[in-house]
């Protein structure tokens, strides 16, 4: 077999995984593009759905709930995670290896576990159906691999850098926002992409923390519609497409600075 | 950043004021350890003290030692849902691992589109659960639905995906596994790019095999991504909610109820916290001891 046809043999192998594999997000689409019994058009495609769900359905409503809460959350996970990733990648005392196995010990517990507590203690407080009280949860949720993540990406930048900085009467503080900071941009890209999933995600702690309807989040509110509504797939798709739209967004602009890589590297490196 | 070995830590010390060193080092780690113990060391305390108590959401309960424990450990939905959690992270990890390994290894050759193609093939990963259980749903849930329709027409009978409890079983596995192969390729695939390729050339001068390359150049080169890899995987399999919950809510008649599942229907549907929280604490247990042993894995396997 030349190599070239063995080319084109695998070239035919990964077409039929792709689209095998692609067949639920393609009906998805089919679905939501397809006016159903009730809009009353005899188009084959068309944009009826979406007209429905955002006009008929408080779907731009759940929408900015999940947007505000997904960028608040990137925004305070990356704040928090850089500094201490920071501290992980150079720091070299017992406390801080400590802290790393904490960090990993704590990403193995289960969410659930998390939830029950932090449902009761925020009932208390009036977290509970609030956004800000879904936030927290998630920032608390993704901070280990946030870590781990910044740790790994400043791992990769050489310290002479910061230690002239240092010999020219710099401190560690101007030293990380001066030099490593702006050298880690794919870092904090990552990590933001990473915490964006997380939480525009989530399905567990929002269905636990939610209770009314002006402050759902997409997943909840695709839930309780496709639960009242079961047999209208056109809109249910729809709403679908409107939800994964943005994680496709930023998967298909950032995609090149994502690295899954770093995790593993630094879990490996404690 | 590669899965290589991490840097060689230098000492911050070597600053000229050490103790102030120390404190900006402090501060910059102090919002982690303040979020790390509001968010989840304290959750965790609080839900052992609910764990020895028979409380609700509400009030706190009267002291009742291990009862929870003991009636967790000697029910049998306990016991028929620790199975379904072993089959679903066995199946998940190894199944998911398959999967990246081939694709890595596929998208590693010279294909025309191979950035497409690994940019296709991410999006079940990338695409919200709730998302893809609906469209899973569409495709498997009914008689009508098209899958079903499709095994009817080639005479293969009307197989009922979401309401047998073998096949909804397997159903919900292959869900799992079908969302994680993504990363696990995305993880593998930064191993293998890590390889050397005039290592390959060596051994085809040699006269090796594809297989013999594969078995002893490839899986070793990248077998610390896979212990990690299956790490990972499995704290993500055990720990899994949306996906079986959005896909057969843990029916039919239980047969697809996790430990996660059981632990959320005990608080949240039977309002019974503390059987509910005990059931975590036990998964918990399990699932740290089975990360230790891993972990330990990984370290023995420094390239």
């Amino acid at each position: 077999m030349s190599p070239d046809r063995g080319r084109w043999w695998r070239f035919a192998a990964i077409l039929l995984i792709t689209a095998v594999v692609l067949v639920p997000v393609a009906a998805v689409l089919i679905l939501s593009l397809r006016p159903g019994v009730a809009s009353g058009s005899r188009a084959a495609f068309g944009l009826a759905n979406f007209t429905h769900v955002l006009t008929d359905i408080p779907t731009l409503t759940w929408l900015g709930n999940s947007l505000g809460v997904t960028l608040a959350t990137v925004a305070v996970s990356v704040a928090v995670a850089a500094p201490a990733g920071y501290v992980l990648s150079r720091g070299r005392s017992r406390a801080v290896s400590t802290y790393s196995l904490l960090l990993f010990v704590v990403q193995s517990l289960p969410v659930i576990t998390a939830v029950i507590p932090l449902f009761i203690l925020f009932a208390r407080v009036g977290l509970v159906d609030n956004l800000v009280g879904l936030g927290i949860v998630y920032v608390g949720a993704s901070m280990s691999v946030a870590i781990w993540m910044m740790a790994a990406y400043i791992d990769s930048i050489p310290v002479s850098l910061e230690e002239a900085a240092w010999i020219d009467g710099a401190s560690l503080f101007t030293g990380f926002t001066r030099i490593v900071l702006r050298n880690s941009l794919p870092g904090l890209l990552s990590t933001a992409i990473f915490t964006f999933l997380v939480s525009w995600n989530d399905y567990l702690v929002a269905i636990v923390f939610l209770r009314s309807q002006e402050r759902f989040t997409l997943p909840i509110g695709v839930q309780t519609f496709f639960q009242q509504n079961g047999t209208d797939w056109g809109s249910v798709m729809a709403l679908a497409v409107i939800m994964m739209l943005p994680p496709i967004i930023v998967f298909a602009t950032l995609n090149k600075h994502f690295s899954v890589g770093g995790i593993g590297g630094s879990l490996a490196g404690t | 950043m590669t899965l290589t070995a991490a840097c060689p830590k230098t000492e911050v010390a070597r600053t000229r004021k050490p103790r102030r060193a120390r404190r900006t080092l402090l501060v910059l780690v102090a919002p982690s350890l303040v979020l790390l113990l509001l968010i989840n060391a304290y959750p965790l305390v609080y839900a052992a003290l609910q764990s020895v108590r028979d409380g609700s959401l509400i009030n706190a309960g009267d002291y009742v030692g291990f009862e929870n424990y003991r009636a967790t450990l000697t029910s049998p939905a306990f016991w028929r849902s620790v199975q379904f959690t072993l089959i679903f992270t066995v199946v998940g990890v190894f199944g998911s691992w398959l999967g990246g390994l081939g694709l890595a290894l596929l998208l590693r050759t010279r294909i025309p589109g191979r950035t497409v193609f690994k940019t296709l093939l991410l999006l079940p990963w990338v695409v919200p659960v709730v998302v893809s259980s609906t469209a899973w749903n569409w495709l498997v849930a009914t008689p009508q639905s098209p899958l079903p329709s499709l095994a009817q027409a080639l005479g293969l009978g009307t197989p009922l995906f979401l309401a047998d409890p073998v096949l909804a079983k397997v159903t919900v596995c292959v869900f799992k596994v079908w969302i994680s192969v993504p990363f696990m390729m995305m993880l593998i695939g930064a191993a293998l790019a890590g390889v050397d390729r005039t290592v390959y050339e060596a051994a085809d001068v040699d006269g090796a095999t594809r297989w013999q390359q594969f078995r002893h150049i490839t899986l070793p080169m990248i077998s610390r991504s896979t212990y990690i890899s299956w790490i990972l995987m499995t704290i993500f399999c055990v720990n899994d909610f949306p996906t079986i919950f959005l896909l057969t809510g843990g029916g039919p008649v239980d047969a697809t109820t996790s430990l996660v599942v059981l632990s959320y229907r005990t608080v949240f549907q039977n309002f019974q916290v503390g059987p509910g929280v005990a059931i975590a604490f036990v998964m918990t247990a399990s699932l740290v001891v089975v990360s230790v042993a891993l972990y330990r894995q990984i370290r023995k396997a420094h390239v």
